[in-house]
């Protein structure tokens, strides 16, 4: 551990240097441009390990100004270790105010989750992505992943869907679920389960999604439809809880985590931590929810 | 009658250029016409040209010079010798059929169905066609327990029936046919040719080889002779 | 070679298509083909594929394309299929823009949608038509997705009804092809080939490298699926039983020409030049 204070340097702020915060705000502009096209970016090196958040971390710390309230949650929650560490670090990077509240916030990142609440236009939500590419599943090779792009030729991802129905009954994708970008573009939503992913069509928010470790950055830009591929006689469905209501607050109708408690005994709280905080509060805020197909 | 076929200075010679480029003589300066609803019967020695002659008509030969005029149903004059392809099989489609002297048949497809396809592909029912097929070959006399069976493991004298209901069955305008008769017993030779016959009288003309006398003497009403590839006479019966 | 130009019913008609690899001169056509008995330049080490390649193919005609090992035949039907980039020529084809394209120029876009639903493919390979990650059944979704067609039921009814004529197993519908036959590839890529009907279909050395009895099943199936949809062939084969079984022109190639074209008898039973001779007199 270095004690002594003379080795330590001052950093920029929000870590990166200006150059380099510059291209990644001009990508970030072009992944605006076109919705769910994704743009290859410098990534450069950060404390922390490739796959741990980097790609959140470049987007968050270029888009970052000293007036930003910054939120960042894991799994939905803003108590776990990954999100408590890279909040210290944005933290000691910027001097910013950091909050619990996603009402609160202006920028947001996230890992696996976008928040129940509405995000309005004066937020951006930034997403961690493991594997930005919806293709890699049927296609290995990314030379021929960006020609089907740009030929918009997503046979292969039909048919993996179609099999997936087949041997299963029903399209198995429970996170990542691929979606149509304007139209356009088949994009991954990063790992959110499918109970977000009708959340990003239409919102009044910016998302951006960032993947460190493969150096691509794509993002949905307000108010731009997206909508998860499904078969005309096989809809998409998100996960149904039923009647289910959160063991610590009382509360339904949001994405639930399930905690065994025995080998009997299993109960489900609210995933979003802040969610829950207000709805145990007796606030509920508000919430776009998506009424399943009857089909 | 209106001129159905006009076949003039035809000469065919083959060169086989693998075999130190031998050159072999077929027809040499062959010329003559034919009328619509005539049987024209082409006679002489084995060798002599008769099927050179008539697979030059049908254009699986091709000629060294010369021309082979089709007066076709629609009026229209084709010079068989170079039309394009395409149209010599339209034409083999709809109006001229050539029945040659040994069959030859798509494998693995039923007697029944053989002689059918060539009322099907003129766009007969299929159902309907089995049933004339089936009719004509009782005609024929090839047993029933044969229609369903595979004609390549047929006797000469069945596949030679086959052979010739596949020609006759759809009445085509313009007939060749070599040999028809040449394994078939005396009573089958004249049911043939009373078929034939039948075809002529509804307008069907008929180029004919066959070295059997009585089926000459019956069916053709005019012939041709030829000696060493060229016409030594053209007599009417 | 006995062609004409005026606009007579034609399907697909075919001008100077020509396929060079490596860096040709302009004389890489001139001094290569059947009278110097080779395809590669003697300058420059190209390899002239295919060139001067004309013909017409008419609506329900079947042409076969035969020539020896690295004629060109295989090549030629890439070309038109767009496997492979043409280096030069024309490809006009009735489905597309009323033939008033040249095809060989199209986007990849819509190089793919014409493939598609316009066009089918059966290889000598099952494991280049076929998917052998996917199911039977997800390799004739594949075609039908890629045309529009985003309905499960339908989707599963269509492939049922495709596998059931070329006699595959219904029930087989959702096992891999890896775990079928080779004879039952072979069905399944003719199945997914023809499962938008599309008006062409190429079949490059399709019963090559089956036994005799199974090959004798799919030639039959071709015959009889050809006699059926009424579809325009190109076959290409080295076997000459094959081509008399199944086609009515033939295209005779060598050193990447056509070294000789006509109606299929008259090729076998009068060839004219003397490669054409001598694989007629090799004919078992």
């Amino acid at each position: 551990m270095i004690t002594e204070s003379k080795f330590q340097q001052t950093y920029n702020f929000g870590f990166i240097d200006e150059s380099t915060k510059k291209e990644i705000r001009r990508k970030l502009l072009k992944a605006v441009a076109i919705p769910g096209y994704q743009v290859p970016y410098s990534s450069p090196e950060m404390p922390i390990a490739r796959g741990w958040g980097t790609g959140g971390l470049h987007a968050t710390l270029s888009l970052i100004g000293p007036e930003d309230i910054f939120k960042i949650i894991d799994q939905g929650s803003d108590a776990s270790v990954n999100a408590c560490n890279l909040r210290d670090f944005v933290k000691r990077m910027t001097n910013c105010r950091t909050t619990f509240d996603t009402a609160e916030a202006t920028l947001i990142q996230t890992r696996h989750r976008k928040p129940e609440e509405i995000l309005t236009d004066k937020q951006i939500i930034v997403f961690q992505v493991p594997q930005p590419e919806p293709l890699r599943s049927v296609e290995r090779y990314e030379f021929k992943t960006r020609l089907m792009h740009a030929e918009a030729d997503y046979a292969k991802m039909w048919v993996s869907l179609y099999e997936s129905y087949v041997k299963f009954g029903a399209i198995m994708q429970g996170a990542g679920y691929p979606v149509r970008v304007n139209g356009r573009y088949i994009m991954t939503p990063s790992p959110i389960p499918r109970w977000d992913v009708p959340n990003l069509s239409m919102a009044p928010c910016l998302h951006v999604f960032s993947a460190g470790r493969e150096k691509r950055l794509h993002c949905v830009p307000p108010f731009t439809k997206v909508e998860p591929l499904e078969f005309e006689d096989v809809k998409f469905h998100v996960e149904d809880f039923g009647a289910i209501t959160c063991a610590a607050s009382g509360g339904d109708k949001a994405f639930m985590d399930e905690i065994y408690e025995s080998e009997t005994s299993r109960k489900f709280v609210m995933n979003d931590s802040n969610f829950m905080d207000k709805v145990r509060s007796g606030t509920r805020p508000p919430q776009r929810l998506f009424t399943n197909p009857t089909v | 009658m209106p001129t159905l076929l006009k076949v003039q200075n035809v000469s065919k010679h083959f060169q086989l250029h693998i075999q130190n480029n031998k050159h072999i003589p077929a027809l040499h300066d062959v010329s003559f016409e034919m009328d619509q609803g005539d049987i024209l019967g082409l006679t002489g020695k084995s060798g002599s040209g008769k099927s050179s002659l008539m697979k030059c008509i049908y254009r699986t030969y091709l000629v060294n010079s010369g021309t082979i005029q089709l007066h076709t149903d629609s009026g229209a004059v084709v010079d068989l010798a170079t039309a394009n392809e395409h149209e010599v099989l339209k034409i083999r489609k709809t109006e001229m059929f050539y029945c040659s002297q040994f069959l030859s048949v798509i494998p693995r497809v039923p007697a029944v169905d053989v002689v059918a396809e060539s009322l099907t592909r003129k766009g007969h029912d299929h159902a309907e066609a089995r049933a004339r097929a089936r009719d004509l070959l009782d005609q024929l006399g090839l047993p029933q327990e044969l229609w369903d069976a595979f004609p390549a493991t047929f006797s000469g004298g069945e596949q030679q029936r086959v052979n010739v209901a596949r020609a006759i069955i759809a009445a085509p305008r313009f007939l060749l046919i070599d040999e028809p008769t040449a394994s078939l017993d005396a009573k089958t030779k004249d049911v043939v040719i009373d078929l034939v016959l039948a075809l002529k009288a509804r307008g069907t003309s008929v180029v004919l080889i066959t070295h059997d006398q009585h089926t000459l003497e019956r069916m053709s009403s005019r012939r041709l002779h030829l000696e060493f590839g060229r016409v030594r006479e053209l007599a009417t019966a | 070679m006995n062609y004409q130009d005026s606009d007579n019913g034609w399907l697909l008609r075919v001008r100077n298509l020509t396929k060079i690899y490596g860096d040709p001169i302009s004389n890489s056509i001139q001094y290569t083909g059947p009278a110097h008995g080779t395809n590669i330049c003697p300058e420059t080490d190209a390899i002239v594929a295919c060139a001067e390649i004309n013909f017409d193919l008419y609506p329900g005609e079947v042409l076969g394309v035969v020539g020896e090992s690295g004629s060109g035949k295989s090549t030629l039907v890439q070309l038109l299929y767009f496997d492979q980039m043409a280096t030069g020529g024309e490809v006009h084809f009735k489905a597309i823009d009323e033939g008033k394209t040249n095809i060989v120029t199209l986007s990849n876009q819509r190089k793919r949608q014409a493939r598609s639903s316009l066009m089918g493919m059966v290889y000598q390979n099952p494991r280049d038509g076929l998917n052998f990650n996917f199911s039977a059944g997800g390799n004739i979704a594949e075609k039908l997705l890629m045309a529009g067609n985003f309905h499960v039921g339908r989707i599963r009814e269509r492939a049922s009804f495709l596998l059931e004529k070329t006699e595959v197993p219904v029930k087989r519908m959702d096992n891999t092809p890896a775990t079928f036959s080779g004879g039952m590839q072979q069905r399944v890529q003719i199945s997914k080939a023809i499962a938008n009907n599309p008006p062409l279909l190429f079949l490059d050395e399709v019963t090559s490298g089956l036994d005799v009895s199974v090959q004798a099943k799919v030639l039959d199936l071709i015959r009889h699926l050809q006699r059926e949809l009424g579809v325009s062939m190109i076959v290409v084969s080295h076997d000459l039983a094959v081509i008399r079984m199944l086609t009515d022109r033939t295209l005779v190639m060598k050193n990447g020409r056509i070294v000789e074209s006509g109606l299929t008898d008259q090729i076998l039973q009068d060839p004219q030049h003397p490669y054409t001779q001598l694989l007629v007199s090799s004919l078992l």
